[in-house]
């Protein structure tokens, strides 16, 4: 299990407006105007005179041929031999893959003609630019490419087409760096969707020292700087998850370090306040109390500011758990409770059920079992509300587990007694199966209390948990 | 070369004899043979030269009549005969044929490829895709020779066959249309030649992959076209695939006899696969010396020469001549290499300079 909150990973994004990039129809575009048999039909009996060789011939190959060979007719060898490794790359990994596999269901690039077009299209616009030397164009040709294949089946040439683009952008000089730098990020984000952050992280400095007093802006108005830093503040903290699960703790701090910089130096409290709870998290994984709470404090004043309740919420809840793990109970019962209100409060009743099974459990360690009893049942009336079948189930468990212990006392208070009212006390009990071993007398009038509907697996595990 | 002249009228009755080349009443006939007529003696001289000479003694049994078989058994054996040694003798046809053409003498070729083209037709019939490479080698002798026409003729005899069986390799086609495309360079029909050839790069690359040496001729004459057509950015652009593709190519051989050399214990264990005697056919090696050589004079003779690709192109040479056994050459044109790349670095070409040297310096029959 990861320790650290879940960090949601990033992939290269859709391009703003993919339908635009479609390429516009060439001029050989009317030979797959023409699909249905009929029209090929009407077509002949129209051109019928005009009809040369090379046309007959061009109904009679694949479209692919007839791409390829338009391409070479101008010229273009380098995308045809790119289209054609391309083509063959995607065969062989298929049939590597074998039979029954994902890829062996998919088109195959070949009877795809939407996207040979556009291979085609911009391959060779890339092609001529470079053959004239301007760079610049050509990578906006590769990185249109890239944008056109974002479906996932087609995240191989997506990938492929942000490698050349990261080749092509170092041949750019003239634009200071601007190019390479994209190019950078973009390959970071290729491989962080990869789940190579190592890689990915290598290609978020380098993109970050390129941007680093600059002032360039992104679409959005962003600079790059900042986005350099999010991107580095994102794949340390994934990176230091990584490492927290290999249990090296010392490195994973380190890296978490680098990351609050880095939310430090992109000005952003959100980022800062999160690299601040995740470091009190790995420095308490690691067995550094008295340093987690003064990190966790620092998280909880920026929530405060942020206004964030979930934040400040979650700030308790570590607060208390590294108090807990110092002993100091009282004060973690506090700091839980300080939880709960928030949690009422601001109707986080995910927060609401974690708090209230934290201080059940820790009502139920103490042996304050009737407190215990109340917390589960509050965190399995929440659990009931948001209709969340798992932590429904969980919450049962303990409440099994607080009532069972609530009980207990009793029923070992009258077997102990051994005197007659004790047994009428307990026969009335099993027959009631009431959760208080009430006066037999009222038993009848009293009915039964609210008992939450326990379903069979629960009771079956409730004497498992007792006994432990 | 014997000499005979025919009388016709001595000839058994209903049989009329015709020149073989030219099918024109026949005058002389083969002293040798006895079996094969010629209209005049200088085509009688033109097959001889060609393949007659080789062909001479072989011809006899097929052109005899059958031998009276007496049973249905021998009759069949001896059907069956015919045809193999009619098999044999059209392969033996083609590759004389095949040979004359790499070495250029187009003229000497044209006979030899008839009488492949004659065997293949009474072994596979008229129809078949057996004789697409002999129609190929006609085209591209008379090609040689300017006669388009006939060229052009035999260029539609080849791509009827290859469009009726619809089987042909990619091997053949690439070839097809590489012809095709010779054919409207000479005629000066760029547009449809540029299309033939694009055809004949996408063949070949079908059959061998975009990379290899096979792929390069048609990129080489492509290159050609856009030159003529002033298009220099292109013509550049494919020159220099061209060049990289032989580079590459001799690289490896270089690199595997450099390897071989280096760790001798290995040879002694394998000595079979030791294959430096046949690395180029024939075929590579004429398109090598045509194609790398017309490059050099294009580069050398540019406005503004390039020098990294000038020694580029030198180094390939050099490593051709070490390929074909041209030592001293070799070493010539890896010194010239040398030079160059003291004048501007080229990356890796100093690396695989080094292993050649050394390669050449290596061979026991290198002169100083």
């Amino acid at each position: 299990m990861s320790i650290l909150p879940p960090v949601q990973i990033q992939c290269p994004k859709e391009h703003p407006d993919t339908e635009e990039v479609r390429c516009p129809s060439p001029a050989f575009a009317r030979m797959h105007l023409i699909k249905g048999k009929d029209a090929i039909d009407r077509y002949l009996a129209m051109h019928i005179k005009g009809l040369s060789k090379q046309e007959a011939a061009a109904y009679r190959n694949s479209y692919k041929k007839n791409i390829c060979i338009d391409m070479l007719r101008q010229g273009y060898h380098k995308s045809f031999a790119e289209l054609f490794t391309l083509i063959e790359k995607w065969n062989a990994l298929r049939e590597a893959s074998g039979p029954g596999s994902a890829i062996w269901l998919q088109k195959s690039l070949e009877e795809q003609p939407e996207k040979l077009d556009q291979l085609h299209f911009f391959l060779t616009s890339a092609e001529a630019a470079q053959r004239s030397e301007y760079y610049e164009e050509m990578y906006l040709n590769q990185l249109s490419l890239a944008y056109c294949f974002n479906k996932s089946e087609d995240r191989w040439l997506r990938n492929y087409f942000y490698e050349q683009c990261y080749k092509t952008a170092q041949l750019i000089k003239i634009d200071g760096g601007r190019k390479e730098a994209e190019a950078h990020s973009n390959m970071g984000l290729v491989c962080e969707e990869q789940g190579q952050f190592l890689k990915a992280a290598e290609h978020y400095e380098a993109f970050y020292h390129l941007t680093v007093g600059r002032i360039w802006k992104d679409e959005t108005g962003r600079t790059l700087n900042t986005l350099a830093c999010e991107h580095l503040w994102r794949i340390y903290t994934l990176l230091a998850d990584k490492m927290l699960q290999n249990k090296e703790h010392q490195q994973a701090i380190k890296t978490l370090i680098k990351a609050f910089e880095m939310a430090k130096e992109a000005d952003n409290k959100n980022m800062e306040a999160e690299a601040a709870f995740c470091l009190g998290l790995a420095y308490h994984s690691a067995g550094e109390e008295d340093t987690a709470i003064l990190k966790l404090n620092a998280f909880l004043e920026l929530s405060k500011i942020l206004g964030d309740y979930g934040g400040i919420g979650r700030a308790y809840e570590a607060l208390a758990q590294v108090l807990v793990s110092l002993g100091e109970v009282d004060e973690a019962i506090t700091y839980l409770e300080k939880f709960l209100n928030i949690a009422r409060k601001v109707q986080l009743t995910h927060n609401l059920v974690d708090a209230c099974t934290f201080l059940g459990n820790i009502y139920n360690e103490r042996g304050n079992y009737s407190k215990a009893c109340e917390y589960f049942d509050q965190a399995f009336c929440a659990a009931n509300v948001l209709a969340d079948l798992p932590l429904v189930n969980e919450t049962k468990v303990y409440c099994g587990i607080g009532k069972a212990h609530n009980m207990m006392v009793k029923v070992n208070s009258h077997t102990g007694a051994a005197d007659h009212v004790g047994i009428i006390y307990l026969l009335a009990w099993k027959e009631n199966r009431n959760d208080m071993c009430t006066d037999p007398f009222t038993v009848g009038q009293s009915g039964t209390v609210a008992l939450p509907d326990i379903s069979t697996d629960a009771k079956e595990e409730e004497p498992v948990i007792q006994i432990s | 070369m014997q000499t005979e002249r025919i009388v016709h009228l001595a000839l058994p009755r209903g049989r009329k004899a015709f020149c073989e080349l030219c099918l024109a009443p026949a005058t002389v006939r083969c002293g040798g043979c006895g079996v094969t007529f010629y209209c005049e003696v200088e085509h009688q001289n033109a097959d001889w030269v060609s393949v007659h000479e080789k062909i001479c003694q072989l011809l006899i049994p097929l052109r005899t009549a059958l031998p009276f078989y007496d049973s249905e058994k021998k009759r069949k054996h001896g059907r069956e005969q015919k045809i193999s040694r009619e098999k044999f003798l059209a392969e033996v046809t083609h590759n004389t044929a095949q040979k004359f053409l790499y070495e250029g003498k187009h003229e000497d070729a044209i006979p030899a490829a008839l009488h492949s083209l004659k065997f293949n037709i009474s072994v596979h019939g008229l129809n078949s895709s057996e004789l697409v490479p002999a129609y190929l080698m006609l085209a591209e002798a008379s090609l040689g020779l300017g006669h388009l026409s006939q060229a052009e003729e035999y260029l539609s005899q080849a791509r009827w066959s290859v469009l009726k069986t619809s089987q042909c390799s990619p091997a053949i086609e690439s070839k097809l249309h590489r012809n095709l495309g010779l054919l409207y360079v000479a005629k000066g029909n760029f547009e449809e030649s540029l299309y033939h050839l694009a055809n004949d790069i996408y063949f070949a690359s079908c059959a061998f992959g975009t990379n290899d040496v096979a792929v390069s001729g048609g990129y080489f004459h492509m290159a050609n076209v856009f030159f003529r057509q002033n298009r220099m950015d292109v013509a550049d652009s494919m020159y220099t695939e061209v060049t990289e593709i032989w580079y590459n190519h001799f690289k490896r051989l270089i690199d595997q006899q450099y390897q071989s050399l280096m760790s001798p214990s290995e040879i002694n264990m394998l000595p079979e696969e030791e294959t430096t005697g046949d690395v180029l056919d024939e075929s590579q090696q004429a398109e090598a010396t045509q194609m790398l050589n017309a490059i050099l004079d294009i580069r050398e003779q540019a406005s503004k020469p390039k020098v990294d690709k000038i020694a580029t192109l030198v180094c390939t040479l050099a490593m051709f001549h070490c390929l074909i056994f041209d030592m001293p050459k070799a070493h010539e044109l890896a010194k010239k290499t040398l030079h160059l790349i003291k004048l501007e670095p080229v990356e890796g070409l100093e690396d695989t300079l080094h292993r050649l040297v050394k390669l050449i310096k290596s061979k026991p029959f290198y002169v100083k």
